[in-house]
This record gives C-alpha cells, sequence and structure tokens, in this order.
C-alpha cells in the first residue's frame, strides 16, 4: 500500500522538526515575522529548498513569465543587467538572506527584467506560484508585502521610473497637482482697449484680484492686478477712461497647464507675483492666484517668503524663521519630496539672507559700492537642510590690487555684521570661517579668479577640500554678472587641466557607501556613533563629489547635484538610465536624512546624520541599501574614468 | 547466531503488514535517470549506541531530493515505540527520552512506512555505512526484510569533489561549518537528514560541473577514489 496518502500522512507527521525551524527561521525577517503561524505554515510546507552555485543564474528573462517566489535562505544573490558600455554587465541590486524575489514580475505575471544570478554559493526557498497566490489572498501582512514590495527601488531602478515609493503616502495634499486642474477655467480677461473703470469694475463683478488682457484670439497680452490699480491710483491718474493697455503689466509670467502647484507657489515666491497665467499653446486657459493655493491649504510658502521680505528687523526674522521648520515639517508629513523641501527651504534661505542683507544695509549705510554675496557649498548647490551653517564670500570688481584693498576696508565692517545678524537667524557661524568677513573671502574678481587657479594649480589636500566647497557657488544678493564670469574661467581651467580632474577623482573616491560585500550595511563599530552610519558623508557626499566632478570636467554650470546629473545626462556625459538611478537613489538618502533630523527634533535630541540602519523598516532599509549601492556604481564608473 | 532461536523470535505481522512488505519496491537502477531528475532519499537516523549489532534505532528522519530540490513538504519523521530501552549515556547525543519513546509509533509501522516512503530511490547519509547497517538490521528484525536499495555516503562524496579544501576532520559538524550551513538542530534525526541533503545538493553541483551525469557514474568514481584512498593509505 504505497500510496500517496502514506506519504501525505507521513508528510502531516512529520512537518514538527524542519518546517519548524524554516519558520523560525523565517521570522527573523519581514514580512514572515508579521504573518500568522498558520499561513507561515502553509509557505513553508509548499517550499522547495534548492542550492545555487556562485554563478548559476537563478532565473533570466528567457525563462518566461516567473513561476515561484524566491527567498534567500544562505548566501546572496544579484540582477544583472546588460551594460551598454564596454564593461559587460552592472550589478543592479543585491538580495540577502531573508528578502524575496522577483516580486514585481510575480505580481506582474511576467518575466523577470533581469537576471538574477548567485553571488556566492546560495540556497533558496521557492514556493509555487499556485501556493504565492493562495498566500496573497489568505495573509494581509504577506499581501501588503507583495503590493508594496512592487513599488521598492529595486524594481523602480530597473524600471527607471520615477520613486513613488514615499510620495505615494499623501496623494490628497499634493504639490504635485496640475495648475490645470486648480486654475480658474474662464479666467477674467478683456481686450487692451478696454477702459479701466470697466476693467476694474468686471474684477468687482467676478470678485477676482486680476484681469488678463488678451488680443482677439486669446493670446495674452498683459495682465492687471489690484497691486497695479493702488500703484495706478497712487500714482494720480485721474483718467480712468483709458485702456486699460495703457496700465496693464506687459508678458505676463505663464505656465503650461502641466506645471505643478508646487511650480506655480516657486515662481510666485521667486517672482514677488501672486497671479501666474495658464497658457496652452500661446492661448490663456486660466489664472492661478495665490489665494488659489492657500484656499487649497497647500503651503504658506508664498505669504511665508513675503513676510520675510518685508521682515522690519533680524528679530522678526527670528520669529518668522521657526515658521520655516513647521512648513517643512507640515511637508514632510505630507509627502512631499526632499527635491520640494531642499528647494523651498533654500528659497526661504535666500529671502532671509536677502533681507538681512537689505536691513544691514538700511541700518549701517550703503557702503556706495556694488557688491555681490556669495554663497558656496550646500547652500550653493541649493541643496540646503533645516540644519545649516554659513559658507559665504563677497565679490565686487576692481581695477587694481590699490583699489581692491580700499574697497574691501568699507564692505568688511559690513560683512561682520550680515555674518552676525545670520548667526541670530539660524545659519550658524562657520567653524572654517568661510564667510565674508574673512578678509581672505572679501575679494575682487580677479583676486577671486586668482585664489580659484591657485586650487586647480597647486592640488593639495587642502586646496582640493576648498574646491569642493568654494566651486559650488551662486551669487544671492548683487549682480550675478561678476560670479557668471568667474564660474566661466573656472570651467575653462578646469576642462584644459586633467591632472586636476583627476584629483578630484581621487577626491570623490574617499568616502565609500557603506554597504559590504557579505553583510548589508557596514556600520561603524566603536565610538559614538557605533552601529551607525553617516547619511550625508557616506549617501550623498558621494553623489555631491562625483556630479562636481563631472560637471565641472565637461563645462556645466550647474551646482545643484540633481540638476547637474541631468545635464550630464543630456551632454551624454552619463548613461540616462544611470543618470535616473542616481537621481532617485540620492533623492532617497537625502529624504531619509530628512525624516530623520525631524525624528530627532522631535525628540529634542540634536541635529545628526548618523543613522542606524536597523531603525527602519525592511522596505526602507532595503532601498536604502540598494541606493548606497548606486553611490557605489558612481563611485566605480569615476574609478574607470580617470583610471584609479 | 542461533538459528533456531531466531527463527522463533522473528517478526509476527499482521496479514495487512505482510501484504505491505511484500509490495515494498525493489531499488531502481542508478543510471536511469540524470542527477538532475533523480529522487533519493536522504536518511539520518538516531540509535540508541553505535554498536550496530546491539543498539537499535530509535527516530527516523528523512528528506526527498528530487529535481534537484529539496521539497519541504514531504518528509519523513517518526520517533519509534522502544519500551524498554534503558535509559543510557546516548540519550544525551540523541536527546530523545525515555516518555517520547514510549509515546513513539510501532517500529513495525513506521519501518514499513518508512519504506514506502523510500520507493524504489537510492538512500544518502552521512556515514551511510553506519545507517545502512542500523536500517538493514532493524528491517530484517522486525519486519523480515532484506533491504537491497543503495546507500551513498555523502561522507565519502564530500572529499571526493573538495579535495582542496576539505576540513582537517571530516565530520558533519565540520562540512557543516566549512560551507556555512546553519543546521536547526544537531543530532536531531530530521534536522541532521535536512542538513545532510542541503551538503549533497551542494555536493551535486560540483559533480554536474565535474561531468557527472548520474548516480551510477558518481558511484562508479567513488569506488575508484576509495581505492586510491587505501592505497595511498597502505
Amino acid at each position: 500500500m504505497s500510496t500517496p496518502d502514506a506519504f501525505a500522512q507521513a508528510g502531516k507527521t512529520a512537518v514538527l522538526q524542519n518546517i519548524h525551524g524554516s519558520m523560525e527561521f523565517l521570522r527573523k525577517y519581514a514580512p514572515f515575522n508579521q504573518m500568522e503561524t498558520a499561513h507561515l505554515a502553509y509557505l513553508v510546507e509548499n517550499c522547495e529548498l534548492r542550492f545555487y552555485a556562485e554563478g548559476d543564474c537563478i532565473i533570466s528573462p528567457d525563462d518566461g513569465v516567473v513561476q515561484h517566489f524566491f527567498i534567500v535562505k544562505q548566501g546572496r544573490v544579484h540582477g544583472l543587467r546588460p551594460h551598454t558600455a564596454k564593461r559587460g554587465t552592472d550589478t543592479t541590486f543585491e538580495v540577502i538572506v531573508g528578502e524575496c524575489f522577483p516580486m514585481a514580475a510575480l505580481m506582474g505575471e511576467r518575466a523577470t527584467r533581469t537576471a538574477h544570478l548567485a553571488a556566492e554559493d546560495t540556497f533558496c526557498f521557492l514556493l509555487n506560484k499556485p501556493a504565492f497566490v493562495k498566500l496573497v489572498s489568505i495573509s494581509t501582512a504577506f499581501r501588503d508585502f507583495a503590493m508594496r514590495g512592487v513599488s521598492s527601488l529595486l524594481d523602480l531602478v530597473n524600471q527607471q521610473a520615477q520613486m513613488r515609493a514615499v510620495e505615494s503616502l499623501g496623494e490628497h495634499y499634493s504639490l504635485e497637482t496640475r495648475i490645470g486642474e486648480l486654475a480658474l477655467h474662464h479666467p477674467v480677461s478683456c481686450l487692451p482697449s478696454r477702459p479701466l473703470d470697466e476693467a476694474v469694475g468686471l474684477m468687482q463683478e467676478q470678485n477676482v484680484g486680476s484681469i488678463v488682457i488678451v488680443d482677439e484670439l486669446l493670446h495674452p497680452q498683459g495682465i492687471f492686478t489690484l497691486r497695479d490699480l493702488r500703484r495706478v491710483i497712487g500714482s494720480g491718474t485721474t483718467d480712468l477712461a483709458a485702456p486699460i493697455g495703457q496700465f496693464m503689466t506687459h508678458d505676463p509670467f505663464h505656465l503650461p497647464p502641466d506645471a505643478t502647484a508646487f511650480d506655480a507657489a516657486i515662481a510666485m515666491t521667486e517672482r514677488h507675483i501672486a497671479h501666474v497665467c495658464v497658457v496652452e499653446n500661446g492661448l490663456l486657459c486660466g489664472v492661478i492666484s495665490e489665494r488659489d493655493l492657500f484656499s487649497l491649504q497647500r503651503v504658506d510658502l508664498v505669504h511665508l517668503a513675503q513676510t520675510i521680505r518685508h521682515a522690519d528687523g533680524v528679530d522678526a526674522l527670528v520669529v518668522i524663521r521657526s515658521r520655516i521648520r513647521q512648513l517643512v515639517d507640515n511637508m514632510l508629513a505630507h509627502g512631499a519630496s526632499s527635491t520640494q523641501i531642499t528647494h523651498i527651504v533654500t528659497l526661504l534661505n535666500d529671502h532671509t539672507v536677502s533681507r538681512v542683507i537689505e536691513l544691514a544695509l538700511a541700518d549701517m549705510g550703503d557702503p556706495g559700492v556694488p557688491f555681490t554675496w556669495l554663497c558656496f557649498g550646500s547652500e550653493g548647490r541649493r541643496e540646503q537642510t533645516l540644519h545649516t551653517d554659513q559658507d559665504n564670500g563677497m565679490l565686487f570688481e576692481a581695477a587694481d590690487a590699490a583699489e581692491a584693498a580700499h574697497i574691501r576696508g568699507r564692505l568688511l565692517p559690513l560683512a561682520e555684521r550680515i555674518n552676525r545678524d545670520l548667526d541670530t537667524c539660524g545659519f550658524t557661524l562657520c567653524k572654517g570661517n568661510i564667510m565674508a568677513s574673512n578678509p581672505q573671502l572679501c575679494l575682487s574678481r580677479q583676486e577671486w579668479n586668482r585664489r580659484f587657479s591657485s586650487f586647480i594649480r597647486e592640488a593639495t589636500p587642502e586646496n582640493l577640500l576648498s574646491s569642493t566647497i568654494y566651486f559650488d557657488l551662486r551669487a544671492i544678493w548683487g549682480s550675478s554678472e561678476g560670479c557668471e564670469q568667474l564660474r566661466q574661467s573656472l570651467l575653462e581651467e578646469i576642462a584644459d587641466n586633467s591632472l586636476f580632474q583627476r584629483m578630484m577623482a581621487d577626491n570623490a573616491l574617499r568616502h565609500r557607501p557603506p554597504v559590504g560585500r557579505f553583510r548589508d550595511f557596514v556600520v561603524a563599530r566603536k565610538g559614538d556613533g557605533k552601529d551607525t552610519l553617516d547619511l550625508k558623508v557616506q549617501g550623498l557626499t558621494p553623489f555631491v563629489d562625483g556630479a562636481r566632478l563631472l560637471a565641472l570636467s565637461n563645462g556645466i554650470g550647474a551646482c545643484n547635484t540633481l540638476e547637474r546629473l541631468r545635464q550630464l545626462v543630456e551632454k551624454n556625459v552619463i548613461e540616462q538610465k544611470d543618470g535616473a538611478a542616481y537621481e532617485e537613489a540620492y533623492h532617497f538618502i537625502q529624504q531619509t536624512r530628512m525624516q530623520h533630523h525631524q525624528q530627532q527634533a522631535r525628540d529634542g535630541q540634536p541635529y545628526s546624520n548618523r543613522l542606524d540602519p536597523d531603525s527602519l523598516n525592511h522596505l526602507d532599509r532595503r532601498i536604502l541599501r540598494e541606493s548606497f549601492r548606486q553611490a557605489q556604481r558612481l563611485q566605480s564608473s569615476l574609478a574607470l574614468r580617470y583610471q584609479l | 547466531m542461533n538459528m533456531a532461536w531466531f527463527k522463533s523470535r522473528g517478526p509476527s505481522l499482521e496479514l495487512e503488514q505482510l501484504q505491505r512488505r511484500d509490495q515494498l519496491l525493489a531499488p531502481a537502477p542508478l543510471n536511469a535517470c540524470p542527477l538532475t531528475e533523480q529522487r533519493m532519499v536522504v536518511l539520518d537516523l538516531e540509535t540508541s549506541g553505535l554498536d550496530t549489532r546491539r543498539d537499535v534505532v530509535l527516530s527516523i528522519g528523512a528528506v526527498v531530493i528530487d529535481h534537484g530540490g529539496i521539497d519541504l513538504g514531504n518528509q519523513f519523521e517518526r520517533t519509534l515505540l522502544r519500551p524498554d530501552q534503558k535509559l543510557s549515556s546516548s540519550v544525551l547525543i540523541h536527546g530523545i527520552s525515555p516518555s517520547e519513546l514510549e509515546a513513539g509509533s510501532d517500529p513495525v509501522e513506521a519501518l514499513l512506512d518508512f519504506m514506502e516512503f523510500v520507493g524504489d530511490s537510492p538512500i544518502l547519509a552521512f556515514h551511510a555505512g553506519f545507517d545502512q547497517r542500523m536500517l538493514a538490521r532493524a528491517l530484517k528484525e522486525s519486519l523480515g526484510y532484506k533491504l537491497r536499495h543503495p546507500f551513498i555516503d555523502v561522507a565519502e562524496l564530500a572529499p571526493m569533489l573538495c579535495p582542496d579544501n576539505r576540513p582537517r576532520h571530516s565530520g558533519l559538524d565540520d562540512w557543516t561549518a566549512h560551507f556555512g550551513l546553519q543546521i536547526l538542530q544537531r543530532h536531531h534525526a530530521s534536522a541532521d537528514a535536512l542538513i545532510t541533503a542541503e551538503l549533497a545538493l551542494m555536493l551535486f553541483s560540483r559533480a554536474r560541473r565535474q561531468g557527472v551525469a548520474d548516480l551510477a557514474a558518481l558511484t562508479l568514481r567513488l569506488n575508484n577514489w576509495r581505492k586510491r584512498q587505501q592505497a595511498r593509505m597502505l
């Protein structure tokens, strides 16, 4: 009676030891630790254990629709995609003990897009597809994992699609809403010949703050707002029957309907305007006002920016700036992306700096010399977070050394005052004295040029370090012309100096991303930062350094890391796929860092960039690891490019 | 051995048990199918001691390697009813308490179940000679059945297939540690069988790379290797 029944019976009573053992093993990992015992037992009972020697292909695109769900029991699996450059293949991700694959393909009932190979001798549990499907239907924990897993970076890195895993949190509150959906669809408009009083009457009737002046074909010609009305009346115009064309602001700022609420808010903040026309194919199709953004309770960003610009003293600025933290908190809580937040923080910081300068000028009197306020480092790259210190300098024009010294003498007291006031506003004084009040950083354009040239020609470690700060420069206040000329000669000089490029590349490899070969993260072994890794130095710096090097060497003037990456892709210096993967990875590390800071603020702890990866949930931890791996890839591509 | 005494003490089986015994499959030839598809039973016995003539089988653990994988849903685990088993020092090794043995299955039923589980497949074990002798005696005594299934010794396969970096000692623990395998509970028949099966999967992977097509070819190599080893000893 050697029947299957007897086998099944034997199986039933036999499950105990090894099934139990495998369940205990899986319980150490998400999502298995959240699954009910019966479901987990079902999973293990339907698993097969297989071995793959190092280099064996476990599953590949040629295998067709995926038939198994794999869990790594021992060893390491990596995904390889053919590399378009010469190097053959390229590791895109790694799967380690307790992790699963290929979730997206399995859920999508398709073949994998990437070959999965054993990176070392590996054992995997293979769950057959019918059992997988059943588990998805009976186990909530497993289902959640399967669904969320699809949107993990792992898959997105492969698809090169935009990362939504974090952003999807707050769909209803989104700065990503198209302004086409927000804008007033029948904007109040009139011809330029319309008398002023009639036009204002129209505004009154429709209860709006602006009227767009269009030609017969609805091409916008200008805009007239309540602010313009105040100006008109204030300047004593009496002829209210004059055509409105005489009073309107010409060529009003406009955005396409696909632009986002965020774009509109930024434009209003940057340009000090309260209305943005929505224009498609040259035709007016809507108007979006500051009030529209308010009424949707999006951000009081515009308002905040205006309050900063009108603050009547440093004390008032301090009060206003405490609200920036609230704003950022709110935005983070509602799923805004790190890019949006750094953008806003930078914007508001710029406004604050400008206001501090204006207030200092008003108080101390104009020195009578035009100057440009420069910023460096993260501020120069527009990548500031809330906790930031000052990196700034002054630039002015002078005919010769004597005149430069003379002007410097007049500017330094002002610079000192500005540095001090900025400190009061929360921009900590720079420990390295990279501040405009340092006479070595209050220079004429020629002097700056000479200083930068010396960094490039004499590539001492100190100069290399300086170049990583000073070469990310930007004008915040005053004419930006001098700053751009300075940047141009800088780019020319670097393009001609391959030795300097190579030294910078070497420098860009200083900070190795904390991912190891055998363990997932490499954390500090001892000291204060025991068991933690540094998100900024080990995670962001490799991207920032790499993008700077490639941008400067290829004549790209942009300073923002993401902007640099985009332009590098446009110039075919890096591949589009790589650029997108770097961008996502950078973005995610920055996001993690901000959330970490936010948590520290809530816990009343000082800001730190050190994070214990074990404090993250399984998915975030995994995405973070993949992000670090992208940093590693960028570094190895630099090593290859510069033959280091 | 006193045959008259043996016969009088010979197994007395019920009719159904006799039918089951007579229907047990004969072992299939080892060259019947390629290594990648071969079904094999990986066995581990816990016994009352190391004397193959006096000690008895206390528990049987087995897993199946089929088509190159271990099916976790198809395992064999049985503790045998041994009411008269004295508490001896070996309990410290196998860890099976007298109470567990008292709650075990009737050895006749357990052995029949096991041989039905085995079917016509070859059997793998670590230090297979010991398990083979213990199992053969148990089958003889309890069922009057002669075990003819081929045994393959994983403890021999390992050094043959990995001659370069074998561990200094060659116990299951040494090889387990050598390959970084994680064992759930050592000296438990099922857990030992599973770890032996994992070891076997790694070794078969090497064997395939070395061009070994089926178990017949593997046993042939094993015989030659054994002779060379003995020649070296002389």
